[in-house]
């Protein structure tokens, strides 16, 4: 592994190409496991049978491996007439993938919370669309800033697996360098490299959102 | 200041949690302006009473009815008449102690933020914490989170009031401010029933006082009654006991 700088810079070249549509779909996929898995939650306390169906598609979703879900969604539903771009097909496994522990997260932040909040918030008049959101959600957010930022963080470290249906992210470009110059070791390397900056990063903006929303109630 | 309005009538209540009846064949009219005190050993029934009067628990058999709601099904407007007060208080730790009080004026009665924030501050003003309107409940003492907790209540001009032990959760040298405040409430002719274990409260305020033991109404009766003479012995093992 001799120092060579042209090669470095060809491949932090790449790297930094394919870094804005991996952030993106990281991006888009944490909203999406978000905003799903908190459905699945919600919908988990609705009543009995549907709390029994979330159960079930929950724990097979965070029972079955993200690789197999990605070849899934890409090989499967085309047969169905269904034919998106990797991009969109990763991005859909990704938000699938982590619903089902961010729904398990959310379970534990809701939990946490007193009965009397929404025995409050009921006894006062108010509907149930606004005891979730207005009582309910804000508190559990505060509950579990922590572990949700680590599964975010966990979203962006999973994008590699992108490559194996052809999205051009930050480990596609860097294998596509490191298979046709037979050189792996500078190109992971870097790449982990910038993993690494780019997870200290988002746990560092984590950490201060926690410590925000920990200020904003001063209990 | 009574009148012969019923506000709340309770008729043949029977609520079982599985197996255990919690509630017997109980049956209570609440007149305009009246004022009730609860009391009984603890798991009499007491808060399970008054909690199913707002449905926060479902019964099985029986009949509650507040006065001015059409459809007592619809829990909404149900529960937007009848205010509660909790022991362990319940404000919502995120929001300021006026926007816990305007929360529900603005999501339930629709008011623009400006007045519902005129009504929530005339009303912690009558609970005497309105300098504390912007802190967050954690920055409060016990006793005026319960006051924050009586205000928020009253933001939605509630026809009765229902207090589930108000005071028990409270340090000794909280509760007297929280009484005055529920005094004060009751001489201006709010309907209310009180769970508590406070006599002298009840004897000073009250209209009629009730004592549940096992699920059941034992004795109701005015305070001078009540405590002088009581005719259930179970209430005078009760009394001595707490007296």
């Amino acid at each position: 592994m001799a120092f060579d700088l042209p090669f470095l810079l060809q491949i932090l070249k790449a790297i930094f190409q394919a870094m804005p549509l991996t952030l993106a779909i990281a991006l888009v996929s944490c909203a999406g496991a978000f905003l799903l898995g908190f459905a699945f939650e919600i919908l988990r306390r609705v009543n009995r049978p549907l709390g029994l169906l979330m159960r079930l598609i929950i724990d097979f979703i965070r029972s079955t491996p993200l690789l197999v879900q990605i070849y899934f969604f890409y090989y499967v539903l085309p047969y169905y007439g269904v034919v998106l771009p990797g991009v969109v097909v990763g991005g859909m496994a990704l938000s699938i993938y982590y619903s089902g522990y961010l729904a398990e997260v959310f379970k534990a932040g809701i939990d946490t919370i007193p009965a009397g909040q929404s025995e409050a918030a009921l006894a006062l008049g108010l509907a149930p669309m606004d005891v979730t959101f207005r009582v309910i959600a804000p508190q559990m957010l505060r509950n579990i800033a922590a572990p949700m930022g680590n599964y975010f963080v966990s979203i962006l470290k999973s994008t590699p697996y992108l490559a194996v249906i052809g999205v051009a992210e930050m480990m596609g470009m860097t294998l596509e360098i490191a298979s046709s110059t037979f050189r792996y070791a500078e190109p992971m390397l870097l790449l982990g490299i910038v993993f690494f900056i780019l997870a200290a990063t988002m746990a560092w903006c984590v950490r201060r959102l926690e410590v925000r929303l920990m200020q904003s109630s001063k209990r | 200041m009574v009148s012969n309005d019923v506000v709340i009538a309770v008729k043949g209540l029977n609520k079982w949690y599985a197996d255990f009846q919690a509630l017997k064949e109980i049956d209570l009219d609440v007149m305009k302006g009246e004022q009730i005190v609860i009391c009984g050993p603890s798991g009499s029934g007491k808060s399970t009473l008054i909690r199913c009067i707002n449905r926060l628990e479902s019964f099985q058999e029986g009949s509650i009815r507040v006065e001015g709601v059409a459809d007592q099904n619809d829990l909404l407007t149900l529960r937007r008449t009848v205010g509660m007060v909790f022991q362990q208080f319940n404000l919502f730790p995120h929001l300021t102690v006026l926007r816990n009080c305007t929360l529900a004026l603005t999501r339930a009665r629709g008011l623009e933020k400006a007045a519902a924030e005129d009504v929530a501050l005339s009303l912690l003003d009558r609970v005497r914490i309105r300098e504390q309107a912007l802190k967050y409940p954690g920055q409060l003492s016990g006793g005026q989170q319960q006051r924050v907790a009586i205000a928020r209540a009253l933001c939605m001009s509630p026809k009765a009031m229902l207090f589930d032990e108000p005071t028990s959760s409270l340090d000794p040298e909280m509760i007297k401010e929280v009484l005055d405040v529920m005094a004060d409430l009751a001489s201006d002719g709010m309907t209310m029933i009180c769970v508590t274990h406070e006599m002298g409260f009840a004897r000073r305020v009250a209209d009629r006082v009730i004592f549940m033991d096992q699920g059941r109404i034992v004795e109701a009766a005015k305070p001078d009654i009540f405590f002088e003479a009581p005719r259930n012995a179970r209430t005078r093992a009760f009394l001595h006991q707490i007296l």
